[in-house]
């Protein structure tokens, strides 16, 4: 077998900005997994610019990229990728160990209406819960860039629509440019943008009047 | 069909996990090269020694007598139970070898002129045997012939019952009664300075005024017969003659030594292996767990499919079986190799007519079996779970591992801990089983680390006590015989002397009750400046003007405590027998010893003011001009040169010890290296989503490290003091089964003994550790993320 390139991104010319919330739409291989890794700093486009309030994320070393990440993203995983040996408010305190100017945990569990399972540890809590602490550990260093990759694709509406409304919250509340990448349609409507992708490209970018409320989104 | 695409399977999931593998089969190899390496020189060393006997009929009762009519020889084959009989002389004598400036002396058998031994039959190695009527030949046993290159046709000078004699080495041989050819009651062996000879009965004969009488005895036993009866009978026999106490093998010098060396190689043919083994089969465990965990699916898959348990079974033990395999045949290469390097060394202390490597062909099966066993103990659980696993529930990613606050957080510490950890306690926590053998395999490193070095400095110390404490002369001079003590003066005034002190050895037996010991008494003069007598309290004694001291070793054997009478027969000269005080007990560590003051020994022996040579002081830019002038006196047989008897047995002691060391410290960085590596490798790919997640999220690689470092530096700081005791443990059980009356080896466990123990398994570790982290660098932070595993 030999290695055939594949493109997974190819001319994609995009700005976000500053408090927006963008929801990238797309189906399977599309190509949004691969953007959403390009800019978080976990991967470095092969070719082309890309850079982040003069940062050139494109050539940036390993070590700019973790400082990167470090100081300036929040991930929010579709599997949540807690540690699971920490409970919810260790698993927040330990990006607040590294963060420069971070929320206390407890502030950060209490944005997304946790303060009761403050020393839960994952395999005690639920889906939802889980994600949600995911969220806290997030937004807890008060990250400039929130990105949220399938954030309710393991989770039933109802849990998905707490977890959505939690990222609504810290995007409202925090000012964080907050991109989610989603293969459901439905929650373009609570997007400032929302961004079609298909085959590596970017298919459309189309800007809402309105932001819907995460509460009343339904699938 | 389907089994060969399963069995494909099977080496391409080995080839994934090779590094682990290959950890596992080289700790499980440690183990079986050890099991291997012991067993077989068991059998060796048995089994030659066996052979010998029977070939050469090595006697199973030995008696040492005054003197008896060689008619007595006729009543000792009367006796029930006695199969063969044969007796012979046995006489200390006085060498001076040409090339050697040192004491020489030996013992000198006899033989027959007109056949063959009976018994104790000799193997002649080089040149020819004796030729009958000719005299002033002898035949030199090849420890002796070996360390001072004497070679058929050699000259030497040998003084018998005070006599001189030249005489011509007809050929170098060996004898089953000395496999382990030493002076009586030395430690280790020193082949320049004593020998063992053989000369034709008629010229000992005369030399000694034993003319038609004997003063030694061997026999055979019929087959059968018991021994204890037959000692009993000789000893009753043998009291008329002076006899000193029949034996059996099992207190014949040579044989014990052999036996001793057999002993201490059984009990590391089970210690080790087992402790090895035991470790192999807990990585065995947690590698085919960690593969199970992985494989649920697939398991879960093939059961779907129709396969049964057995087959499922069997799959994952094929795994188990190919590293045993793969062990068996690393211990088993590793075995014969160290095997053969082993009895390398074994020629330098055991004399055989030929001493080779023998595989113990019962050892490799049993190795295999027994690792088998082993790894199938270690997989057994987790491949019967995986098992029993429905298919349906098999397909379900594994629930979330649970976790608690580790034990030392509920004590209250647990603000102040890190998150990092943290996460490395509650993670030890929660495989405790994991940690307790990744502690129980850096102890066994950090252990077996201990007891070669507490061997060496075992022997340093008696070497130093020896010839620091003990012996502060820088050269001794011993007299052909007992001259007058006027002979002192003439030694003052040699070139380049400082000072001077005389004594006085002289050969007996010293028996209290039932128990008898052959030995050399010194005496002293009451000051002592050069030489020195060590008390029990490591307090320089006294010698007191009367009665005798003895180290502590020779009244324990004897039975004898301070205050009770001794009998004393002395060998040589007017040979009296008297009855001596026991004054005093001596601390000493190789063989056993007796002191008196030079006067009342002399009393003792019926002479008057008489030396039998001395010890110097001398000015070391005079040493050869001292040297040439001791060759101008007649009177000298022998020169003790203290830093060439130090350095002859620095070479031969510390390559044996080197070697031992080489074999251990190998052994312990592999398993520190592979435990290590086992251990972290596995919290690697169970961990590889977690130490992903703290990437992702801004911790840098070093930072991801230190999650895993710290884990293994937990486990480290348990199993290194841990390995300490266990070593301190070791070389206690080792030195206690080695100890005997010839050889005491103190106990001496130096800091740098630890502290190098300590460095070895921190280095392979590290090192282990070092190779595990860069795979972090390979940690797929996209991939992990996407969708659980």
């Amino acid at each position: 077998m030999g290695a055939a390139e594949v493109r997974a991104l190819a001319g994609v010319d995009l700005d976000l900005f500053e408090g927006e919330l963008v929801v990238l739409l797309g189906p399977s291989g599309s190509g949004k997994t691969t953007l959403l890794n390009n800019l978080g700093g976990l991967d470095v486009p092969t070719e082309g610019e890309l850079s982040y309030r003069g940062l050139d994320l494109a050539s940036a070393t390993e070590d700019e990229l973790t400082q990167f990440r470090r100081g300036r993203v929040g991930f929010v995983f579709q599997f949540y990728n807690l540690i699971p040996s920490l409970t919810a408010r260790e698993n927040v305190g330990l990006i607040t160990e590294i963060a420069a100017d971070p929320m206390a945990p407890e502030a950060a569990l209490d944005l997304v209406n946790l303060s009761a399972r403050l020393d839960h540890f994952p395999a005690q809590l639920s889906g939802g819960e889980q994600q949600r602490v995911a969220i806290a550990r997030a937004i807890a260093k008060r990250p400039e860039v929130l990105l949220c990759d399938e954030p309710t694709g393991a989770l039933d509406v109802r849990t998905g629509i707490v977890v959505l409304e939690a990222i609504q919250r810290a995007n409202r509340e925090l000012g964080t440019l907050t991109v989610i990448i989603t293969h459901n349609a439905v929650m373009a409507d609570m997007a400032d943008r929302v961004i079609h992708l298909s085959d590596g490209r970017v298919h459309s970018v189309h800007a809402n009047e309105r932001r819907a409320t995460a509460s009343s989104l339904r699938w | 069909m389907v089994s060969s695409l399963l069995d494909r399977k099977l080496w391409r999931d080995l080839r994934r996990m090779a590094g682990q593998a290959t950890a596992v089969s080289l700790v499980m190899g440690c183990g079986l090269a050890m099991m291997i390496m012991t067993r077989s020189l068991i059998y060796s060393l048995e089994s030659t020694r066996q052979e010998y006997y029977e070939a050469n009929r090595f006697a199973e009762v030995f008696a040492l007598l005054k003197r008896a009519p060689n008619s007595v020889a006729a009543r000792v084959a009367e006796i029930p139970g006695v199969a063969a009989v044969q007796v012979g002389i046995s006489e200390q004598v006085t060498l001076d070898i040409p090339s050697l400036d040192e004491p020489a002396s030996g013992n000198v058998r006899s033989l027959r002129d007109n056949a063959p031994p009976e018994l104790n039959r000799l193997f002649l190695r080089a040149g020819r045997w004796l030729t009958p009527g000719n005299r002033r030949e002898v035949l030199v046993g090849e420890a002796f012939a070996d360390a001072n290159h004497l070679q058929p046709g050699d000259a030497i000078a040998m003084l018998l019952n005070g006599k001189r004699q030249e005489l011509r080495v007809a050929g170098i041989v060996l004898s089953p009664e000395y496999i382990f050819e030493s002076r009586p009651g030395a430690a280790l062996p020193d082949n320049r300075t004593y020998g063992i000879f053989w000369m034709p009965y008629k010229e000992l004969a005369s030399a000694f005024d034993l003319d038609g009488a004997f003063n030694s005895l061997a026999l055979t036993l019929a087959p059968g017969a018991s021994e204890r009866p037959v000692i009993a009978a000789i000893d009753r026999l043998l009291t008329p003659y002076g006899g000193r106490g029949a034996f059996g093998r099992a207190d014949h010098p040579s044989h014990i030594r052999v036996s001793d060396e057999i002993r201490v190689l059984h009990i590391l043919s089970i210690g080790f292996p087992v402790v090895f083994l035991g470790v192999a089969a807990f990585m065995t465990n947690a590698v085919l767990s960690r593969l199970l965990a992985m494989q649920r699916e697939q398991i879960a898959i093939l059961k779907a499919f129709g396969f049964t348990n057995r087959q499922v079974v069997v799959h994952y033990l094929k795994f188990a079986f190919v590293m045993v395999a793969a062990a068996t045949v690393l211990g088993g290469g590793g075995g014969v190799v160290l095997g053969h390097q082993l009895v390398g060394m074994y020629h330098r202390f055991f004399r055989f007519p030929s001493l080779e490597f023998r595989l113990d062909h019962v050892a490799l099966p049993l190795a295999f079996v027994v690792s088998a066993g082993a790894a199938v103990a270690g997989v057994f659980s987790a491949v019967r779970r995986a098992a029993r696993l429905p298919p349906a529930e098999a397909m379900r990613p594994e629930p979330p591992a649970s976790y608690r606050p580790a034990l030392v957080e509920r004590t209250g510490v647990g603000r102040l801990l890190s998150h990092t950890f943290r996460i490395a306690v509650r993670n030890l926590e929660r495989r405790p089983v994991q940690a307790i053998f990744t502690v129980a395999g850096l102890a066994l490193a950090t252990g077996i680390l201990i007891v070669p070095n507490a061997f060496r400095d075992g022997v340093a110390q008696v070497m130093d006590f020896q010839w620091d404490t003990v012996q502060r002369q820088d050269l001794s001079v011993g007299l052909v015989e007992p001259d007058s003590a006027r002979i002192r003066h003439l030694f003052a005034q040699l070139p380049g002397v400082r000072t001077v002190e005389p004594f006085r050895s002289a050969f007996v037996r010293i028996g209290f009750g039932p128990r008898r010991r052959q030995l050399g008494i010194q005496g002293f003069p009451a000051k002592l400046m050069l030489n020195r007598v060590i008390g029990s309290s490591s307090q320089e004694m006294v010698l007191p003007p009367e009665g005798l001291v003895i180290s502590a070793k020779l009244a324990e054997v004897l039975g004898a405590k301070v205050g009770d009478d001794l009998e004393v027969e002395a060998l040589e000269g007017k040979r009296p027998v008297r009855t001596v005080r026991l004054a005093g007990l001596a601390e000493d560590f190789s063989g056993v010893a007796a002191y008196m003051n030079i006067s009342a020994l002399n009393r003792l022996l019926d002479e008057g003011d008489v030396i039998t040579g001395a010890s110097f002081t001398i000015d070391e830019a005079h040493r050869g001009e001292f040297l040439r002038a001791l060759k101008g006196i007649p009177r000298v047989s022998w020169v003790a040169i203290k830093e060439s008897l130090r350095e002859n047995f620095r070479q031969t002691t510390a390559a044996s010890i080197g070697l031992i060391q080489m074999i251990y410290l190998v052994f312990a960085t592999v398993v520190a290296f592979g435990v290590v590596y086992n251990n972290s490798r596995i919290s690697l790919a169970e961990r590889a989503r977690e130490l992903a997640t703290l990437r992702v999220i801004g911790f840098s690689r070093r930072e991801v490290g230190a999650v895993l470092v710290t884990e293994l530096v937990i486990l480290a700081l348990i199993a290194v003091p841990l390995g300490l005791l266990l070593g301190t443990g070791f070389a206690t059980v080792i030195l206690r089964e080695v100890n005997t009356e010839t050889v005491r080896l103190p106990l001496v466990l130096t800091a740098s003994n630890y502290a190098f123990a300590v460095m070895v398994v921190t280095v392979a570790s590290t090192l282990s550790a070092l190779v595990v982290l860069r795979k972090l660098s390979h940690l797929n932070l996209i991939g992990v993320l996407k969708a659980p595993e």
